[in-house]
């Protein structure tokens, strides 16, 4: 029943926005829902790391991998939420278009990705990652203008090609575990598959299910070459969605790739999949790393940037060995705190200059200086200095590389890490320091935007100085999983 | 063995020509909704090996699968998709980067290709290699009709067309997956299609036009 209270509540909460969320009271019942629904995550959250796994019906199940996941979706719609308060504040109420449409999808798509979390089994997992795309497709969409249904459409389609390459490898998985003996209706749970004695005989379906799954929720997760959707998506969605995307979907997708990759190590060996994993990681992390120099839209650059830290963690997941996986689960989680941040001022530049070209905008640092300093917290924690929360989990992952004397991995990582740091903060003196002839008269920085950046900004230096032991241990509880 | 039994056995290796006439067909057609036919036809061919499958497995879920199926993507898609041509009124013809002809070559290709990729899988599987074949076939069609056909219906046509081919990857190797994980995907379809015609609308009403090859201000 615990289980069932974080998917019913953002469903009946987008029903009641969806009948009663005309007339401004979008806002205020979207705030209630989401205070709701961040209590019911966090019930599981402490369940499970007190007292392990939940299982409820044969479908859902909590352990502590999916704990870990929920925090996160937790903490980032959360802060999304609040932030989209008042930048929602200048959406003229089209068809689709409204505060009360927003919301409505935004609790469906938070509803889909509490699912991924949730399933225990691999049918359903598939169901619900589908059920992201389509549930954040209008999301994207959302503005309305050329580029947006441009980014939507191609969003959609991408990504549901995909994700059915996804579906081909879940059947294939099946058809292994019924092969090797397990009945059908359990042949899909992670837990019967976890603990299936034979499977390991399956070697070619094994493999060519895993080809299938990390090209499929490859996709969603953003590696190259199958990322064309995200920065379109990144940068055409309302801010609050980018970073929502960025800082929670790419995880979710994430975490199904750490499924498939528990169930294929633990049946013939972790060689296979993380060598691919590790093929994917360093392939995303070069190619978005050079593409970020070359950006001319801020939000483009931030998504470009997401892909990076991506083939990170898959760099980590791929490297294992449990400093590879801590630092790949920290990262999941740090990342998408600096990714949100940036979005959030991101989305303030929008608000003041009506566009995101980082030609047409100069003289932040006096203008908004409030914003620049966001920008540059931001950016100085995602290029992964000291003494931000990056730091650490990219430290954790290169020492493994060196540990494993992976010096081709370690030397790439690096150079990559300097050569977006050398972009980033070129593009940024840009726009902070760029004589423009008419600065646009500064908006006051509401309320409900600032104190999400705020927080942000305190958490990636407090994870930085020091995690926090009750963190290390969730991150502990779900390594255990895997 | 009695007749029906018999008849029910053949369905499905021998339903597989016809799946590879229709991805012939789909390759060469013309119209927008000449595809949408087929891939209605389609649906039905695979509707009766669905069926077979129920019969000859005695399986009481699958005869609700090819309930689902019959409803869905004969009934269903197929004239919700042949509403949406006309409320759109856009040019008909599909305007294909490649020409006919050399598109039936192409599907042709597709098709033996198809039957040397899954040969080593049929022959150790003990699975019908005509509909493993014509799964393979089909999935393949459905991507080259995306990237060949440059109307947004057409690209929400070769999506149906690739998931059917999943579809029977699906029935042929493991007789379906377990009821609830295929009702849970036919929804997703059904979300999918009406949330792609939204987009329809969306890309009619702002630029005039269908044709998704001309969206490309979003690059690099």
């Amino acid at each position: 029943m615990m289980l069932l209270l974080p998917l019913l509540i953002p469903i009946l909460g987008a029903g009641i926005l969806l009948g009663f969320g005309a007339h401004g009271r979008a806002r205020l019942l979207a705030l209630v829902v989401g205070g709701v629904e961040i209590v019911a995550i966090l019930r599981v959250v402490l369940t499970v790391y007190s007292s392990g796994p939940v299982q409820f019906g044969r479908f859902l199940r909590a352990d502590g991998l999916s704990a870990f996941f929920l925090l996160n979706i937790a903490v980032i719609s959360g802060l999304a939420l609040v932030y989209s308060l008042d930048y929602l504040r200048h959406v003229e109420g089209q068809r689709f278009s409204s505060a009360r449409w927003f919301y409505t999808l935004l609790f469906f798509f938070v509803f889909t990705m509490i699912g991924v979390c949730l399933s225990a089994n691999l049918g359903l997992l598939w169901i619900m990652m589908e059920a992201t795309t389509l549930a954040s497709a209008l999301l994207v969409g959302f503005y309305n203008t050329r580029g947006a249904i441009e980014a939507g459409w191609k969003y959609l389609i991408v990504c549901t090609v995909g994700i059915a390459f996804a579906l081909f490898g879940t059947i294939v998985l099946y058809l292994a575990a019924i092969k090797s003996g397990l009945s059908p209706a359990v042949a899909l749970d992670w837990t019967a598959l976890m603990a299936a004695p034979r499977l390991g005989s399956e070697v070619a379906l094994l493999k060519l299910a895993f080809v299938f799954v990390i090209v499929g929720y490859g996709t969603k997760v953003g590696f190259v070459p199958m990322h064309s959707w995200l920065p379109d998506a990144h940068a055409e969605a309302p801010s609050p969605i980018s970073a929502l995307l960025s800082g929670v979907l790419l995880n979710c997708a994430m975490y199904t790739l750490l499924r498939y990759d528990a169930i294929v190590s633990r049946a013939i060996g972790a060689t296979f999949s993380h060598t691919l994993l590790l093929i994917f990681g360093v392939l995303s992390l070069v190619v978005a790393g050079l593409l970020i120099v070359v950006q001319r839209d801020l939000k483009r650059m931030l998504a470009y940037s997401s892909v990076e830290h991506m083939g990170i963690v898959a760099i980590g997941i791929g490297l294992g060995g449990p400093l590879g996986l801590y630092g790949a689960l920290l990262h999941t989680f740090n990342h998408s705190l600096g990714k949100t941040l940036l979005f959030f001022a991101a989305g303030n530049v929008r608000e003041n200059f009506g566009t995101l070209r980082m030609d047409r905008i100069g003289g932040l640092a006096r203008s908004l200086p409030k914003t620049a300093l966001a920008l540059t917290l931001g950016s100085l924690a995602i290029v992964g200095l000291p003494p931000f929360a990056l730091f650490v989990s990219e430290f954790a992952i290169l020492s493994e590389a060196f540990a494993q004397s992976r010096i081709w991995v370690a030397t790439l990582f690096l150079a990559t890490l300097s050569v977006v740091f050398g972009g980033m903060f070129h593009h940024l003196s840009g726009m902070f320091y760029r004589d423009m002839q008419q600065s646009p008269a500064a908006k006051r920085l509401a309320l409900s935007e600032a104190v999400p950046i705020a927080i942000i900004a305190v958490g990636l230096t407090w994870f930085g100085v020091h995690v926090p032991a009750a963190f290390k241990g969730l991150i502990e509880r779900a390594m255990a999983v895997l | 063995m009695d007749i029906v039994q018999l008849a029910a056995g053949k369905t499905l290796s021998s339903s597989a020509v016809f799946l590879l006439l229709t991805v012939l067909l789909l390759a060469a057609a013309r119209r927008v909704s000449t595809s949408i036919i087929l891939f209605g036809l389609q649906s039905a061919i695979i509707t009766a090996q669905v069926m077979a499958t129920a019969y000859t497995e005695k399986s009481a879920e699958a005869w609700v699968v090819a309930g689902m199926v019959f409803a869905l993507k004969v009934v269903a898609i197929p004239s919700a998709l042949l509403w949406l041509v006309k409320r759109l009124k856009s040019p008909r013809a599909v305007q294909p980067a490649i020409s006919g002809a050399k598109a039936v070559f192409v599907a042709a290709f597709m098709i033996f290709l198809s039957y040397a990729v899954v040969q080593p899988y049929a022959r150790e599987a003990s699975v019908p290699q005509d509909a493993l074949a014509a799964a393979v076939a089909l999935i393949l069609t459905g991507a080259f009709l995306m990237v060949n056909r440059r109307k947004a219906l057409m690209q929400i046509v070769g999506l149906l067309v690739l998931e059917n081919g999943i579809f029977l990857a699906a029935l042929t190797t493991t007789f379906g997956m377990p009821l609830i994980v295929e009702i849970g995907v036919f929804f997703d379809l059904l979300m999918g299609i009406l949330i792609m015609g939204v987009f329809a609308f969306r890309i009619r009403d702002t630029f005039d036009h269908l044709d998704v090859t001309k969206l490309r201000r979003l690059r690099g």
